[in-house]
């Protein structure tokens, strides 16, 4: 998996997309760097905490998963407020109404273009940040043996709702990458999508992305001590 | 999204609220292994032969000792993480065996891990006959 911080190449100049309206032919950093890593590092820890779920064997990997996916999600929230333009929730949080029109547009001619996150889009990360939270807190509940039965339920139940909501949202990568003709994945990768220079945003914001990384290790390593 | 957590949480205090006793269980896995094993009736022997046998599927947990002793009327202590584990056997712990769903659950759980597959239902009834019969500490 390779994350690039290069700068953008310019893309091919002069060509414009109708469905637009716009100059989409440039190449703008959209994702910044920490936005990229902790969705990668919340996809791989939840897939592991998934694998090991039902086993004792593997039971600290479950928990040191569980650890790391609560981290990247508490980072993720303050994130929501101090970081780049589409990583903050005042700029993808819209209305339900928002998010049910911006579905009913995709089979049309003129299919509704967001250059962060679509308004559908944005409703499933705040339900897996909620959904990824309670499962954290109530499976360090149920792992400290507090609250009893009441919590293992709990995290069971969050924790399907959360792999349900992950289900939706790749589904609903796969729409948004063939109705917009953009790679998603490869954006959430290289944080370069293609739009007006104006929507770019500045910089990739490397050291958040250390800070990142530095908090999640320190969170793990200090549960696991 | 209320719904997708109520939903779960719902049926998991519907299932807590019904409660079964060690022998409904045994009765009523023994019927289920009744119907490929005509005359099926559950056996302690059997049973504490199932829990003392080293199958030696994984590592660190060959067998039902691994973690609850040999004595399941004594708490036992997880090979991994050291937390302590209740005693197995309802006389030392009544909560043992009293709601299907959350021993299904571990039945699932336990027996893919250290069995290697799921345990039969005669396999399921000779265990619990088996913690029935041992004795409170």
């Amino acid at each position: 998996m390779s994350i690039s911080t290069a700068h953008p190449d310019g893309g091919v100049a002069g060509v414009t997309d109708q469905r637009d309206g716009a100059n989409t032919a440039r190449r703008i950093l959209v994702w910044d760097l920490p936005t990229r890593i902790g969705h990668w590092l919340l996809a791989g820890s939840f897939a592991l905490a998934w694998l090991t779920a039902e086993s004792e064997s593997w039971r600290n990997v479950h928990v040191a998963s569980g650890y790391l996916f609560g981290a990247v999600i508490a980072f993720r929230l303050v994130w929501g407020f101090v970081g780049t333009r589409y990583a903050r929730f005042t700029q993808f949080v819209k209305s339900p109404r928002a998010a049910w029109q911006y579905l009913m547009s995709l089979p049309g001619s003129w299919p509704q273009h967001t250059v962060g996150h679509n308004p559908a889009g944005g409703w499933a990360i705040v339900a897996l940040l909620a959904l990824g939270a309670i499962s954290v807190v109530s499976g360090w509940l149920s792992f400290n043996e507090i609250g009893g039965e009441l919590f293992e339920e709990l995290h069971e139940g969050a924790s399907t709702a959360a792999l349900a909501v992950v289900l939706i949202h790749l589904v609903g990568v796969a729409t948004g990458s063939l109705v917009h003709r953009e790679n998603l994945v490869a954006s959430m990768f290289s944080g370069y999508k293609r739009g007006a220079a104006s929507a770019a945003i500045a910089g990739a914001r490397g050291w958040a992305a250390l800070v990142l990384v530095i908090w999640t290790s320190a969170v793990v390593t200090f549960l696991m001590r | 999204m209320f719904r997708l957590i109520a939903l779960p949480l719902g049926i998991g205090i519907a299932l807590a609220a019904h409660a079964e006793t060690p022998t409904d269980l045994v009765a009523r896995y023994a019927q289920q292994a009744a119907s490929s094993q005509p005359g099926f009736s559950a056996s302690a022997e059997r049973g504490r032969s199932f829990f003392v046998r080293k199958w030696n599927v994984t590592d660190k947990m060959p067998d039902c000792a691994s973690c609850h002793t040999e004595r399941p009327d004594r708490a036992g202590s997880h090979v991994i993480t050291a937390k302590p584990i209740k005693p197995l056997a309802p006389a030392a712990n009544p909560e043992r065996f009293s709601k299907l769903a959350k021993v299904e659950k571990w039945f699932r759980r336990n027996c893919t891990e250290v069995v290697g597959r799921e345990c039969s239902a005669a396999e399921k009834a000779d265990l619990i006959e088996f913690l029935v019969a041992t004795g409170g500490a």
